[in-house]
């Protein structure tokens, strides 16, 4: 302590920005605030994310005690490579991520053009932009099983009253129906979020910018793809890279449409292929592998979006 | 925003009607499941086996909705879920704050490598977790307890709370901050008088994203709290179907109750909601 004030009076270098004297130096504040939430992500994310990397090569069946808990190497991610249902599900976890994907754009960029012109429902459209981002996955996935019910569904009432089908469709019992439900259904509660994103973007543009156009004689078509889309890039990257990474993480609507469909083979994603694994058969070792490939695939993801962020911040 | 101000525009008839087609649509996509739950919950099991589907129930008949709380301990349920939501959000701010204050003011070397670490948490799949979380709560006696939900709860929502918060943080000029350390505040008391007030706005609008995560999880929930009397309202929604019996209209009334919370949130604060979520780089 002595020391320091001695050699206060003349220093060597001086620090760029000031520093108040008494106080910890940046860095150790720094440290500490930090530190509660390292602790947190570490301890619940990361530690167990690492245990199932570790848990993926070894043998663990909570059904078979005597056969303990032995390394095995590859052997779990040979029998994943070998497994016609892993297969069927990753299939069907991209084929869903896809269509709901691209479906949630194409709704949710009309939809935010819509909540963005003044009106005087502006509160009320606000809402409704929210509420299918709001609503907990499972009771969406209840409320769609509810409208695509085969004998009293509202969906098919319409459809029968316009005339569009004779009789009611069997939606979830015909498998070609019931993955166009539940595409339906993604789509309508994650199409709110791209919205959103895009609301974001439509906000930051000038509206002058849009009407000078028009003036200039530009049709509203060519003023909307020449001028605003190319300006809401950022904003749809954005919102791609995240419905991305939870498409193909999806779990909870198609875990509610296999409880009522019986075209389940279609509906299993890699998510629910990994729940049933691990708390149906009890085969954790398995399931641990199967969560590294489900890992793996969300990481593939990420790291796009990574590079898009790295790539937007350095031009 | 801007636009709001704008002088009235010159539209044609065909825009008008465009314009018009387009919110009817939102509005009436965005809305009509969740009233047609309502409309199902006050219907008599009678009234609902029609086709054509009767549109309107005959007469209010709230019988459902009695139903709901005696056939299981729904009353439990919402308040299991209110006790793990708004403890989660608390949590979770409490830790968010200080990273997010030193993400967003603080010189850290490492800051831009600190930040890709936050957004890549925001991307591991719950259900890979689901195992090892449910080994170390075992071990620590921690199933069909609320800290079994509301530690991952609070994790998963960390990233997009510290991101929202860092954003908040950095709108707010420096030099209210250090005009207030030339006074002789100290850092922290900068932060607590001059940066925590200011951004309050940005406080609400993250607990606000992480009370509704926490509301909606379900994979967490219908694994670690397997005791009915720990069962959150998601989890709950679910428990009135049997092996082929579904009793539709005490499900909508089920599902109505629960999302009750979630509906008064985004009606009271949707600015807050449409200010956070369209700021980016929020999970879906």
């Amino acid at each position: 302590m002595t020391q320091k004030n001695v050699a206060a009076p003349v220093p060597k270098v001086q620090k760029p920005k000031g520093r108040i004297r008494g106080e910890a130096s940046e860095g150790q504040l720094a440290f500490w605030l930090l530190l509660p939430a390292a602790v947190l992500l570490c301890g619940v994310l990361l530690f167990p994310m690492i245990t199932t990397i570790r848990d993926s090569f070894f043998f663990n069946k909570l059904t078979e005690p005597f056969n303990g808990q032995p390394f095995v190497g590859l052997k779990n991610y040979v029998q994943m490579f070998n497994d016609p249902r892993f297969g069927t599900s990753l299939r069907n976890t991209l084929f869903f991520a896809v269509l709901t994907v691209g479906g949630s754009f194409l709704v949710g960029i009309p939809m935010a053009l819509a909540a963005h012109n003044p009106s005087r429902v502006r509160g009320i459209a606000r809402v409704a932009l929210l509420l299918p981002w709001a609503m907990p996955p499972v009771m969406t996935g209840l409320i769609f099983a509810w409208l695509f019910n085969a004998q009293y569904g509202v969906f098919n009432d319409i459809l029968v009253r316009l005339h569009i089908v004779k009789e009611p469709l069997l939606w979830l019992s015909t498998p070609g129906l019931a993955v166009l439900a539940m595409v339906v259904t993604i789509v309508w509660k994650t199409s709110s979020f791209v919205a959103l994103i895009v609301l974001g973007g439509l906000q930051g543009i000038p509206r002058e910018l849009t009407e000078a156009s028009e003036v200039d004689g530009a049709s509203r078509a060519q003023s909307f793809f020449r001028i605003i889309l190319p300006l809401l890039a950022p904003s749809l990257a954005v919102a791609f890279i995240f419905r991305s990474i939870s498409a193909v993480q999806v779990f909870d609507i198609p875990y509610t449409f296999i409880q009522q469909a019986p075209a389940q083979g279609l509906l299993e994603t890699l998510g629910v292929y990994i729940y049933r694994t691990s708390i149906e058969f009890l085969d954790f070792g398995y399931a641990a592998t199967l969560s590294v490939a489900l890992f793996a695939v969300s990481l593939a993801v990420t790291a796009v979006y990574v590079r898009f962020v790295r790539d937007g911040a350095s031009t | 925003m801007s636009g709001e101000l704008a002088a009235p525009e010159r539209l044609s008839a065909g825009d008008r009607a465009i314009r018009w087609a387009g919110l009817t649509a939102l509005i009436v996509g965005g809305f009509f499941p969740l009233i047609w739950m309502l409309l199902t919950s006050l219907k008599t099991e009678a009234e609902l086996q029609k086709f054509p589907v009767q549109y309107l129930p005959g007469m209010l008949n709230f019988a459902n909705y009695l139903r709901v709380f005696t056939e299981q301990p729904f009353a439990r349920f919402f308040l299991n879920s209110m006790a793990v939501s708004l403890l989660s959000t608390a949590l979770c701010i409490a830790v968010a704050v200080p990273a997010a204050y030193a993400l967003a003011r603080l010189n850290i070397r490492g800051r831009g490598l600190l930040l890709t670490a936050v957004v890549a948490f925001s991307m591991f799949p719950v259900v890979s977790l689901l195992v090892p979380l449910f080994r170390l709560f075992r071990g620590l006696s921690l199933l069909n307890s609320y800290p079994a939900l509301i530690l991952p709860y609070a994790a998963l929502s960390l990233p997009v709370a510290i991101l929202t918060l860092v954003a908040f943080f950095s709108a707010i000029p420096r030099d209210l901050e250090a005009a207030a350390m030339i006074d002789g505040t100290s850092r922290v008391g900068a932060l607590l008088r001059v940066v925590l007030p200011l951004s309050a706005p940005g406080m609400v609008t993250a607990a606000l994203l992480i009370f509704v995560n926490s509301w909606n999880e379900f994979l967490l929930a219908l694994s670690f709290n397997t005791k009915l009397d720990m069962r959150t309202v998601s989890v709950g929604v679910t428990l009135y179907q049997g092996e082929f019996a579904f009793p539709w209209p005490l499900i909508a009334a089920a599902v109505v109750i629960a999302t009750i919370p979630v509906v008064m949130l985004i009606a009271v604060f949707q600015r807050r909601f449409v200010a956070g979520l369209t700021a980016g780089g929020v999970k879906a």
